[in-house]
């Protein structure tokens, strides 16, 4: 695939939210309010691409796991407390939510889609994103790949233009003509 | 793009515990029971609509249904991709166990694929995954699942979807204000005051080939993101109406070409003004027949894309729909009476959620025992 920019963001697991969103004032003049881990994880990757990236893009996110403490977060509130949920955890709970606010500050115009990352997710990142670069829909495409399993890496790789080859399996493979900037917070 | 085969479907839903029941349950224009339940710390009531209660664990709900929909006897699936398209996945079984044990432990937070993972493993699908994009995750499902059939990545897709009863959406979206006070669902209505929440498990069998029993031809469609806002997208319908535009584009069809549109019609205030808007940007005041399901569905989130696409393709094949009962008040132009249309009508279907996906399907209906449709 014709990979223009890469990224690879790597923090530990001690690292708070008020860390994480210090961290992303560097590259977002304005980063939005009350949002999750999951959205900072995702927003931190992205946003060193962006001026790279044009309108005319779409993004491919992928996350093994919804962030897990808006989901305790809503659970406890719900199941135990007997209270409504806070409604800024509930809308950021929609997994697409972090889609979304990538999309706002990157200015993405495309179509936008969340996956659940399993053991294929970087090929089936790329296929769904080489059916709108195909048909011509859009002219970039952003995949994302979010992990968290006590420290946490978010990579994301910045395409342009369809291919006809096969697709890579790993981020590593995907990027490996591409210079990645490479974060670790 | 080029059209792929509706080829076998099932739905399980309010309406009825299958998609021939549900069908002919619309056509009677008979309104399903909700049951209520109580908003917390407010002390209000609401309204849910659920699906029969069948005592079934969601995995065995959801092999159910897929064998309802594969038929038998069991296919070899080696060639079949799987898009488990959904937003509450296992929350409800989350929701339990929190409750059993007064507390959420970290640990038992799952994966988000894990369902897709485990459904390929016990029927053999060549590949799954879990597609989440709010309300418009099953009407991407059938997109992609399509576009990757012709794209040659596989012969076949099946695209499960299904909202459960969660506790979790239910309070969220009456934490948003979202819900209706009154428990009547009415779309479009001058005093439309909210939407009922309900249940749906939901498959359909993308193919190239018809197969013996064919619901549909989807012709086309769009997705995109509206990043105005993560609840609501433009009150103007300009996104939505470009939407819609793309979809007919993809189609290869005009907006006069279109039989009926299916609204995504949420009776929330906001939506229901953006969509209105929205379609008087593609039709002006001429529009085509229209059609509203979630007041006989409830709101499925995830699911409405398929839900309603299979209800309202199987109640054209059987006959026509229900009229509107509020036409007269409405702001859009609904028909006052039931509405009789060609079961290979072409049909505009909406669905748009929160994270600003909105989404428009171009299908074809296909006659009951037209095995050609074409």
């Amino acid at each position: 695939m014709p990979v223009i920019a890469a990224c690879e963001i790597h923090g530990l697991a001690s690292m708070d939210d008020k860390q994480l969103k210090t961290a992303l004032g560097q590259w977002l003049d304005s980063p939005p309010r009350r949002i999750d881990r999951l959205i900072l994880q995702c927003l931190l990757a992205a946003a060193p691409l962006k001026s790279h990236v044009r309108s005319n893009c779409g993004l491919y996110l992928a996350s093994a796991h919804p962030a897990r403490a808006t989901m305790g977060a809503l659970l406890e509130a719900v199941c135990v407390q007997h209270k409504q949920p806070k409604p800024f955890e509930f809308v950021n709970s929609v997994s697409n939510a972090a889609g979304f606010h990538i999309a706002q500050q990157l200015s993405l115009e495309g179509p936008n889609l969340f996956i659940g990352a399993g053991a294929q997710v970087w090929m089936q990142l790329q296929a769904l994103a080489n059916l709108d670069l195909q048909d011509g829909l859009i002219e970039q495409a952003l995949l994302l790949v979010c992990d968290e399993h006590g420290d946490f890496c978010v990579q994301a790789v910045l395409l342009e233009g369809a291919t006809a080859g096969a697709y890579a399996n790993s981020f590593a493979e995907l990027s490996a003509d591409t210079e990645v900037l490479r974060i670790k917070l | 793009m080029t059209p792929i085969y509706l080829q076998r479907a099932a739905l399980h839903c309010a309406l009825g515990d299958d998609l021939h029941h549900a069908a002919q349950a619309l056509q009677r224009g008979q309104a399903p029971q909700g049951e209520p339940f109580v908003l917390h710390e407010v002390q209000e009531p609401r309204t849910y609509l659920y699906a029969a209660k069948t005592g079934e664990s969601l995995s065995e709900r959801l092999d159910r249904l897929l064998a309802e929909t594969l038929g038998v006897p069991p296919q070899t699936l080696d060639d079949c991709l799987l898009i488990v398209a959904s937003t509450s996945l296992d929350i409800s079984e989350l929701e339990a166990l929190t409750t059993e044990r007064q507390g959420f432990c970290p640990d038992d937070s799952t994966s988000l694929n894990m369902l897709a993972h485990q459904l390929r493993q016990r029927w053999g699908f060549a590949a799954a995954f879990t597609l989440n994009t709010a309300c418009t995750s099953a009407a991407n499902g059938l997109l992609y699942g399509a576009r990757l059939i012709n794209a040659g990545q596989y012969a076949r897709t099946l695209v499960l979807s299904f909202e459960t009863p969660s506790a979790i959406a239910m309070q969220g979206f009456g934490a948003l204000m979202l819900t209706s006070a009154s428990g009547k669902y009415r779309p479009f209505h001058p005093e439309r005051d909210g939407l009922l929440l309900g249940e749906a498990y939901a498959a359909a069998l993308l193919s190239h080939e018809p197969g013996d029993a064919p619901l549909a031809r989807l012709l086309g469609g769009f997705s995109a993101c509206d990043t105005s806002s993560l609840t609501t997208t433009r009150e103007d319908g300009s996104h939505i109406h470009w939407v819609m535009q793309q979809a007919l584009n993809s189609a290869g069809c005009s907006a006069a070409q279109i039989n009926l549109v299916k609204l995504h019609g949420t009776a929330t205030s906001a939506n229901d003004e953006a969509e209105s808007n929205g379609m008087r940007r593609l039709y002006g005041e001429q529009m085509p027949a229209l059609s509203l399901l979630k007041p006989w569905l409830g709101h499925t989130l995830g699911a409405c894309g398929l839900s309603e696409s299979l209800l309202l393709l199987k109640t054209l094949q059987l006959g026509a729909l229900p009229a509107v009962d509020y036409a007269s008040e409405a702001l859009l132009p609904f028909s006052a009476e039931p509405q009789a249309l060609a079961a290979d009508s072409l049909l505009l279907t909406n669905f748009f959620g929160f994270g600003g996906n909105n989404a428009s399907l171009v299908l074809q209906g296909c006659a009951q025992g037209d095995l050609a449709c074409r």
